[in-house]
């Protein structure tokens, strides 16, 4: 049977300057259910729009729970700035890898949100 | 001197689904030691019916260092029946002047959050 129908995709904004978030380094884990240790999946870097495409392909993408790893405070600091986070980490479960999940960043110095997207 | 100072750490976790206060949510902070790499748990509580979390740590425990914050917050949709997207989250943060107040809200619902420095 071919890989799964479903994506991930993230997409990191700067939401203190109103600009996608370019040159963010992140890593996307999966969680090992019976060790629930954290296995690597794919490391990458956001590009000028802030995405990073190919973050998992459509066979690795199975159900379980998953890591998206934001190296925010080295973005911060790569522009001079300073950040209350050191980095920020989002766990999310993925039931349905038939499914699209867009799982964003909105990203300041001071705060930050995610949600569910599409 | 005033006796029971509150904590210069506090929390407020918020159900934005439903527009009520997150209580009975179990909330956990950490500290990294810096030399082990390792998370040292440094309190424990559950959110009131006001979503607010006190007691967290003292004035005295509160140096300087990286700080987590996790909040049960898939235990929280599961006890009242609700799904949700993430089963836990952990929040980051790092303290370098001890002697300021920090809130640090949780507006959540059951697929998205937020989180910010306040006061």
């Amino acid at each position: 049977m071919a890989g799964s129908l479903g994506t991930l995709t993230t997409h990191v904004l700067n939401t203190g300057m109103g600009v996608p978030a370019a040159n963010v380094a992140l890593v996307l884990y999966r969680q090992d259910s019976s060790t629930n240790a954290w296995t690597l999946i794919t490391s990458g870097t956001t590009n000028d729009d802030g995405r990073c495409p190919g973050l998992i392909t459509k066979e690795q993408f199975t159900a379980g729970v998953y890591k998206l790893h934001f190296e925010t405070a080295q973005y911060w600091a790569s522009m001079g700035e300073t950040s209350f986070y050191p980095y920020v980490e989002i766990v999310f479960t993925i039931n349905d890898p038939e499914q699209k999940y867009h799982v964003p960043l909105l990203l300041s110095r001071f705060s930050y949100s995610t949600y569910r997207g599409s | 001197m005033a006796a029971a100072v509150s904590s210069p750490l506090t929390t407020h976790v918020l159900n934005t689904g439903d527009g009520i206060p997150a209580s009975k949510m179990a909330v956990t902070l950490h500290r990294l030691d810096s030399e082990l790499k390792i998370w040292n748990m440094l309190g424990v509580g559950t959110t009131n019916e006001d979503g607010r979390c006190s007691g967290l740590i003292s004035q005295e425990a509160f140096t300087s260092g990286m700080y987590k914050l996790r909040f049960e917050t898939g235990s929280y949709w599961e006890s009242r029946g609700q799904t949700s997207f993430f089963p836990y989250v952990e929040v980051v943060f790092t303290i370098t002047d001890p002697g300021q107040r920090f809130h640090l809200p949780l507006l959540m619902s059951q697929f998205s959050y937020s989180t910010y420095r306040g006061s």
